[in-house]
């Protein structure tokens, strides 16, 4: 099929009658599945491996509203305007939501969900720090390989101005805040969790007692990479550096005391040796303090970890990327909890977690392309409702995805899918490169300005705790409270030239407010009842009508619908 | 050489892992605890009667001494010996019973409490220990059990107050806390109101009145109804609970107005956190609220034991004193089962920084209230006060002791989580018997 369309693009007169071809060919199987066209290989081998487990009726694929809602939060973080609405669902080709998927991947938006994305991924709410942000996001602008965006974390250069932000991972973690020092087990702690799906934690001090293959040694051999880094302070952004490894970590289970000793290894792995040096010998280029560099070490254990561990023959590092994605595509890992890799709590779907890795190792870690093979699966794109003939009290498995997973928003995608509905600000974020046309360096300060208050309000209200994973629905009272008294909230009902309530105020006739109101927030047309409710509620005080209209919007706004993806 | 001195440091330090949990019994391959009691609870409990239990509206206040209360210079103290410390003895309003001369007022009630000098736990450090000792340290089944709080909430439900089921008075921040739901799902969680302060958000906006404020949330709950309609309820529950939880909050604001508070309260309580903080869960009880923790933190006393003791325990007598006190006046205290505990209490061996270091082998705690004897003390340590010489009772057996005083029938009342029966107490464990009515 690829080979085709390169060919039809040649040349306009074949293009015409291929396309003729093409479509009489697909018109039938739109009809069973819209997606079916331009799935790749591995969208069809998700889809069949999933059907063989499923040992039951699974829900039909999500309507085109839901679908295009989903595909909006996912990979750029937020709903679509109304305008991006209305223009998809006037579409009639049959490769159109594989069409909107390569629209999104390749805006600018993108970089920009994927950055936030990954920070509250790996640091989960530790703090924000501008070069971080613009590492991930030059990272996903540029779409570098998974294995190298690990690489430039794992060893960060102070060097490499596009990359030394990365350095943030370690300093916002080794971090001392008064009395409390450095987090260096937590350090050790999230390479395990984020780069290879492994929580050794319970192994800092003896093997793990309910996990076999988590052993004291997997813990203290992380250990050994990462326990002499420190932070640098002669430099203004995020910086570390590390001490001579000079002999091997010692430890010793508490529970029969027996000493014994690692290098640096990584888990399951082998150990590497911890060389010596006469003094003076240990430098390829030594330090210069006019220069103010530290020099470049003969044997560096973080240029160890990152050459060895984002390796494609290193299976657990695929793997956790490959549980990760589909975890944020899907709303469950195949392996489930994200960080719990190991032979006794094996996949839901052993197979297909081997496939996506080789695929993945295939593909050299390119995460847009593995986000579009799932996102043109039937298996995301399938409908959150229950399948036929389901009732509540019945077990439906989460892992069988059966139906589609409800999924969180991040306080970021609640902000920015707030500010698209009603219409506050219509960009969703600042190009953090600077100029975008027609916007002078002030106004779009005093944008970014604005988002970051924002974004402070909505952090507050709807984000985890730092160190909590953002993994589940978590509705909570805070929450409930700012969605109900927040002032600044609030105001954005209120009707203001531009904004929603505002546009609804100007309509004429209940039937088209209704279909701009809910197709502006929930991306879908009202039902026959819901018409008659806007109808009855905004003709019961006609004279209060701008103040309602602003009431129906908040409910939208606030109603679970709303607040989670579904 | 720094290095490995760190390693060493922060190994003290970490383990806050939830999965941290494991009975010692596991790896010693004993069975320290004993058999379930062979004796009769009267008067089973059946879930079919758990909705006239929810009428009764028994609750439960949880004083939560972080870091580590002595028992040396609290419940159990050794004057004259070995260990015993600086401080005297004093004879309390029970003939024959002493406790620490830092404990004066609370000398005069002594008849009202119920105290444990014989708790045996299992984990020394506080990042473990206090999750494992406020979920009860059952048996590991590879889930995350529920704190109390959250284990009350589920249980026995928020009464017909709708107020929060379970709250958390504290010093410092507030905000819900979910992880202490465990597998029991985030709407079991405590919410925490920092300083006993109002959670932000709480008062509606003036341009909104009650009726506007009723028909924007009739229009929220519609769109709600029909979102949930074909899919799980769970998140539609979930959410719904917590907007209930907030109208009642908002209504009830009243509740965290501190100025309300006379001067004679003030001062039977103490003007400091605790003594505030106690008012405002004594509120909270008053208001219907089942289940109140209010937090002490700083007792970690690893150095300057005895001065850090001689400034925090009075703080504790008077608050507590007169929360007893209070609620036995008011006639609540038949209903209302207090719990003032640690997550282990100290060494008997004084460290050369004159501080005591975490001892879960053998301590104490004190409790009054619904369902407990008063005036009796359980168990005992050996003249040293280093080990517990009669029977040890491990956290187990004090989640088993509480739910009987609140009704619950812990040997038979189960959690099903995914279709998996959970036991809500630890089954190696019994309830403390000469502790119940």
């Amino acid at each position: 099929m690829k080979c085709l369309l390169v060919f039809v693009l040649r040349d306009k007169c074949r293009y015409l009658l291929a396309w003729f071809f093409l479509s009489l060919a697909l018109s039938s199987a739109q009809l069973l599945l819209p997606a079916a066209f331009s799935q790749g290989p591995i969208a069809v081998r998700i889809d069949e491996l999933i059907h063989q487990r499923a040992d039951g009726t699974l829900s039909p694929l999500a309507s085109d509203e839901a679908f295009l809602r989903r595909i909006y939060l996912d990979l750029v973080g937020r709903i679509p305007t109304l305008a991006e609405t209305r223009e998809f669902l006037t579409r009639r080709s049959p490769q159109r939501r594989a069409q909107v998927v390569d629209a999104l991947l390749a805006s600018d938006e993108y970089p920009l969900r994927m950055a936030q994305l990954f920070d509250v991924m790996l640091n989960e709410r530790r703090g924000e720090h501008v070069e971080w942000r613009g590492f991930l996001r030059q990272a996903f602008k540029e779409n570098r390989p998974w294995d190298r965006i690990t690489r430039e974390i794992l060893n960060p250069d102070v060097t490499q101005n596009i990359s030394r932000g990365a350095a943030f991972f370690y300093t916002g973690r080794l971090k001392r805040y008064g009395q409390v020092p450095a987090d260096v087990p937590g350090l050790v702690r999230d390479i395990g969790r984020m780069f290879l799906g492994v929580d050794v934690q319970c192994a800092q001090c003896h093997d793990h007692l309910f996990i076999d293959d988590y052993a004291q040694v997997d813990y203290q051999g992380l250990l050994a990479f990462v326990g002499n880094t420190y932070i640098r302070t002669d430099h203004p952004f995020p910086a570390v550096a590390e001490k001579q490894l000079t002999e091997k970590v010692q430890f010793a289970s508490v529970f029969d005391g027996e000493q014994k000793k690692t290098g640096p290894r990584l888990p399951g792995g082998v150990e590497f040796d911890v060389p010596k040096f006469e003094p003076g010998e240990e430098f390829l280029v030594p330090p210069d303090k006019k220069k103010k560099t530290l020099g470049v070490r003969k044997f560096s254990t973080l240029r160890i970890l990152a050459a060895e561990l984002p390796r494609s023959d290193n299976r657990g590092f695929a793997r956790n990327i490959v549980n990760r994605l589909w975890w944020v595509m899907m709303g469950r890992g195949l392996v489930d909890p994200l960080d719990l890799h190991h032979p006794d709590n094996p996949p839901s779907h052993p197979e297909l977690l081997e496939t996506l890795t080789d695929a993945m190792i295939a593909h050299q870690f390119d995460i847009k392309w593995f986000l579009r093979e799932l996102a043109l699966s039937g298996t995301y794109q399938r409908s959150s409702q229950l399948p036929g003939g389901f009732s509540d009290g019945q077990i439906l498995l989460p892992q069988s995805y059966r139906v589609a997973l409800e999924r969180p928003l991040s306080a970021e995608q609640l902000l920015q899918s707030t500010l698209t509905a009603t219409g506050v600000e219509q960009s969703w974020s600042i190009d953090p490169t600077g100029a975008k046309a027609g916007q002078d360096q002030s106004t779009i300060a005093a944008k970014e300005e604005q988002q970051q208050e924002w974004i402070k309000l909505f952090q507050a209200a709807f984000a985890n705790p730092p160190k909590e994973p953002e993994i589940e629905i978590a509705p909570s009272v805070r929450a409930a409270l700012f969605l109900m008294n927040d002032t600044t909230f609030l105001g954005w009902f209120e009707s203001r030239p531009g904004n929603l309530v505002h546009r609804l105020a100007a309509l004429d006739g209940d039937r088209l407010v209704a279909e701009e109101l809910y197709l502006t927030v929930l991306t879908r047309r009202p039902s026959t009842d819901e018409i008659l409710e806007v109808h009855t509620y905004l003709a019961a005080d006609p004279a209060e009508r701008t103040k309602r209209l602003g009431y129906l919007a908040w409910a939208l706004v606030t109603s679970t619908e709303f607040c989670v993806n579904h | 050489m720094a290095f490995k001195q760190e390693v060493n440091m922060t190994n003290k330090f970490r383990c806050p892992q939830q999965e941290h949990q494991i009975s010692r019994r596991r790896w010693l391959g004993t069975t320290a605890g004993t058999t379930v009691a062979s004796w009769g609870l009267g008067g089973l409990i059946q879930p079919s009667v758990a909705e006239s239990l929810r009428r009764d509206h028994k609750q439960v206040l949880f004083i939560w001494i972080d870091g580590g209360m002595s028992q040396l210079e609290s419940w159990d103290p050794k004057p004259n010996t070995e260990f015993g410390g600086p401080f005297r003895s004093i004879p309390t309003s029970l003939p024959g019973v002493y406790i620490s001369e830092l404990l004066p007022q609370t000398a005069q009630i002594m008849h009202k409490l119920a105290v444990v000098r014989s708790l045996c736990t299992q984990d020394n450090s506080h990042s473990a220990g206090v999750g494992r000792i406020q979920r009860g340290d059952p048996k590991d089944r590879g889930v995350t059990y529920p704190y109390f709080g959250s284990a009350v909430a589920n249980l026995l439900g928020p009464g017909e107050s709708a107020l929060p089921a379970y709250v958390w008075v504290k010093p410092g921040s507030g905000g819900f806390k979910h992880q202490d739901a465990g597998f029991l799902g985030p709407q079991y969680g405590a919410l925490a109101f920092g300083d006993g302060q109002a959670p932000s958000n709480l008062s509606r906006p003036e341009a909104f009145d009650a009726l506007d404020d009723q028909a924007r949330n009739r229009l929220r709950e519609a769109a709600n109804r029909r979102y949930a309609q074909n899919r799980r309820r769970k998140v539609t529950d979930a959410n719904t609970y917590v907007f209930d939880t907030a109208q009642t909050l908002m209504e009830r604001s009243d509740l965290f107005d501190q100025s309300t508070f006379t001067r004679q309260e003030l001062q039977r309580y103490g003007e400091h956190d605790l003594g505030r903080h106690m008012l405002v869960g004594r509120r909270m009880l008053e208001a219907g609220v089942r289940f109140v923790k209010v937090n002490s933190y700083g007792w970690d006393t690893h150095g300057d034991n005895f001065n850090g003791h001689a400034s925090l325990m009075p703080r504790f007598d008077q608050a507590f004193s007169a929360i007893v006190r209070d609620l036995s006046e008011r006639g609540m205290l038949e209903n209302v089962l207090v719990i003032a505990m640690s997550e282990f209490g100290r060494t008997p061996r004084i460290n050369g920084h004159i501080g005591r270091d975490h001892w879960p082998e053998a301590w104490s705690l004190a409790m009054a209230g619904c369902g407990l004897q008063s005036g009796v003390v359980a168990g005992a340590t050996n003249p040293l006060g280093t080990w517990v010489k009669s029977e040890e009772y491990d956290i187990g057996h004090m989640f088993h002791t509480w739910f009987h005083a609140l009704g619950i029938d812990a040997r038979h009342r189960e959690y099903v989580i995914n279709g998996q029966p959970l036991p809500i107490a630890h089954e190696d464990c019994h309830a403390i018997k000469e502790l119940l009515i």
